[in-house]
């Protein structure tokens, strides 16, 4: 007898577990199915370019089919797409420069399916750098284009 | 037509009677014959300046602010040494007759004094140029103004001086506009050729660029961000209407072929070309066709031939286009980088900017046929947006010699560089108009 008290102490246990997780198990038939975990929300980047040119990098078509893809989660939203330089080089070029970055970015958009009449581009030339210095570092942040995304 | 053919007429009519009534017409042989002289010795035109002499409170005044606006106009041109008058200038006796002995003595080529009066209110100012060797009056003349006008005839008297002199009009009462971020934001202003008299043009709040006034002074055309895009602009400067180019796209760099057509790039086509622009804002029509960027237009003073920027092929170079024909012809072939042409009023020769491998940015001319390429600046950083004074004999630009990007004249084969104005902020993109 002596030995049976420990057996049934030690059987209370996992009796008692058993018992409160059939309740579990009901308490969960009860309860709504848990939400799918949500899809990872897409961010708007921008892209940069090599100087005095408008082609666009590897890296830069992949950003761009991401900017594709935040366009596709947020079908109300729309896209300003501005195209910039560098400090160098002169103003009157680097405006045009500019439009140029911008319009590839958007070119590459719609030839990917994004709808033009949601994507507007302006450039700004070298007249709102980024970055403010006046070495490479600084000018590879300003030669880009930036996308501001509104309406979303 | 009839009305048209009238004022042509009468136009000549007054001309005529001009030339042959005007005792100044006899001064112009003799004016020949002065620059042939000249050119035996180049080199400064050593000239007396006397005090104008005025009589009662009021007018020895004004003598005074006229002597010194003279003073600094001509030394702004930079084509004299002005001596100091000899004591004995004036002979002894009743007349005071000019005692050209004395001028000669002290080296003097040209002497040039006055009176100024008061007539009905007005500043009359009496002026008389003589050459010192052969005592020859050279020029005569008169001119009238309310006190407020004495800087503007004391510079009409240097311009008929210096064109009396060189034979060429000069730029004395031309205005030069510029961009400037000293409100924080870049706005349009104007001062005057001499860096005197700076006002304000717009006060948009926006981005504004690239101001050019016509060539007869009735409109300033620019780019401005106002719209939210950078956009072409021509001012009516007399009833201050605006008119613009609606269309997509950029609009870059104005620059006028005559009074009635502002040639502009633009990219409402998708590539960026160089179209003609009414002052109303209507397209003329689209002067380039080529891939790649087509900017800033300068034009000869007959509106012939077009010199522009392309990177037609790689990099930025000057072009020149036959408007007739559309034949372009490459400019440059020195430097790898090459924008901002500015076409000289005598139309033989193109000033531009090269940014150098060193990382400096200079100013140089090149004959419009290509040959005789100069280099203006060196060893001071970036010098840009060269713009040539209506008689051709200086260059406007800017420099960040200094620091920020300021404002500089030069003579137009570099020398005598100096600061035009003294202003906060940057300036930069000046244009110097054409007209007085």
């Amino acid at each position: 007898m002596r030995s049976v008290k420990p057996l049934l102490r030690s059987m209370f246990i996992p009796g008692m577990l058993l018992l409160g997780a059939c309740c579990c198990e009901k308490d969960v038939v009860v309860a709504p199915p848990p939400p799918p975990p949500p899809p990872p929300q897409v961010e708007l980047g921008d892209i940069f370019f090599d100087f005095d040119k408008s082609e666009l990098r590897a890296e830069a078509v992949q950003q761009l089919q991401k900017n594709f893809d935040w366009m596709k989660q947020n079908p109300a939203g729309t896209l300003i797409i501005e195209g910039h330089c560098d400090e160098r080089g002169t103003n009157e070029y680097n405006m045009a420069l500019g439009e140029r970055r911008a319009n590839a970015a958007k070119d590459y958009m719609i030839n990917i399916g994004a709808d033009p009449a949601k994507m507007q581009t302006v450039s700004y030339g070298e007249e709102r750098p980024f970055a403010l210095g006046h070495d490479e570092a600084a000018w590879q942040q300003n030669r880009r284009a930036h996308f501001v995304g509104q309406g979303r | 037509m009839i009305g048209f053919s009238k004022v042509i007429i009468s136009a000549a009519l007054l001309l005529l009677a001009g030339i042959l009534l005007n005792p100044l017409a006899a001064i112009a042989v003799e004016q020949g014959e002065y620059i042939a002289i000249r050119k035996q010795g180049t080199g400064k035109i050593a000239i007396v300046l006397d005090r104008t002499s005025a009589k009662g409170k009021t007018e020895s005044a004004w003598a005074q602010s006229l002597d010194a606006i003279v003073k600094d106009g001509l030394v702004f041109s930079d084509l004299f040494s002005i001596l100091p008058p000899p004591s004995n200038i004036r002979a002894e006796g009743k007349d005071k007759a000019v005692n050209f002995s004395a001028l000669s003595s002290v080296g003097s080529e040209v002497y040039a004094g006055g009176s100024v009066s008061k007539k009905s209110g007005k500043v009359h100012l009496d002026m008389e140029v003589y050459d010192t060797f052969g005592s020859k009056l050279l020029l005569k003349k008169s001119y009238t103004g309310s006190e407020a006008e004495l800087r503007s005839m004391g510079h009409a008297f240097c311009a008929d001086l210096i064109e009396m002199l060189t034979g060429k009009k000069s730029y004395f009462g031309s205005k030069i506009v510029f961009v400037s971020s000293k409100t924080g934001n870049k706005e349009i202003y104007q001062c005057d050729f001499d860096g005197q008299g700076v006002q304000q043009l717009t006060n948009f709040r926006s981005i504004s660029l690239t101001p050019v006034f016509s060539p007869d002074g009735r409109y300033l055309a620019y780019t401005s961000y106002t719209s939210g895009r950078p956009t072409l602009y021509v001012k009516n400067l007399a009833d201050n209407t605006i008119a613009s180019v609606v269309k997509n796209g950029v609009s870059v760099d104005p620059g006028w072929r005559n009074t009635g057509e502002v040639a502009t790039t633009l990219s409402f086509e998708g590539d960026q070309e160089i179209y003609l622009v009414r002052p109303d804002g209507s397209i003329t029509r689209r002067i380039t066709s080529s891939r790649g960027i087509d900017v800033s237009p300068t034009f000869s003073p007959d509106g012939s031939r077009m010199a522009f920027v392309s990177a037609r092929n790689g990099l930025p170079q000057i072009f020149i286009q036959d408007m007739q024909t559309g034949a372009v012809k490459r400019l440059t072939y020195s430097g790898r980088y090459n924008t901002q042409p500015s076409w000289s009023p005598g139309g033989d020769k193109i000033a531009y900017t090269t940014w150098e491998k060193s990382g400096e940015i200079n100013i140089f001319v090149i004959n419009a046929d290509g040959s005789g390429l100069k280099r203006l600046t060196s060893g001071a950083r970036e010098n840009e947006s060269p713009s040539w004074s209506p008689d051709g004999s200086m260059i406007v630009f800017t420099s960040n010699r200094q620091g920020g990007k300021r404002l500089y004249v030069m003579g137009s084969n570099g020398e005598n560089q100096r600061r035009l104005l003294q202003m906060e902020g940057e300036q930069m993109q000046p244009s110097w108009s054409l007209f007085r």
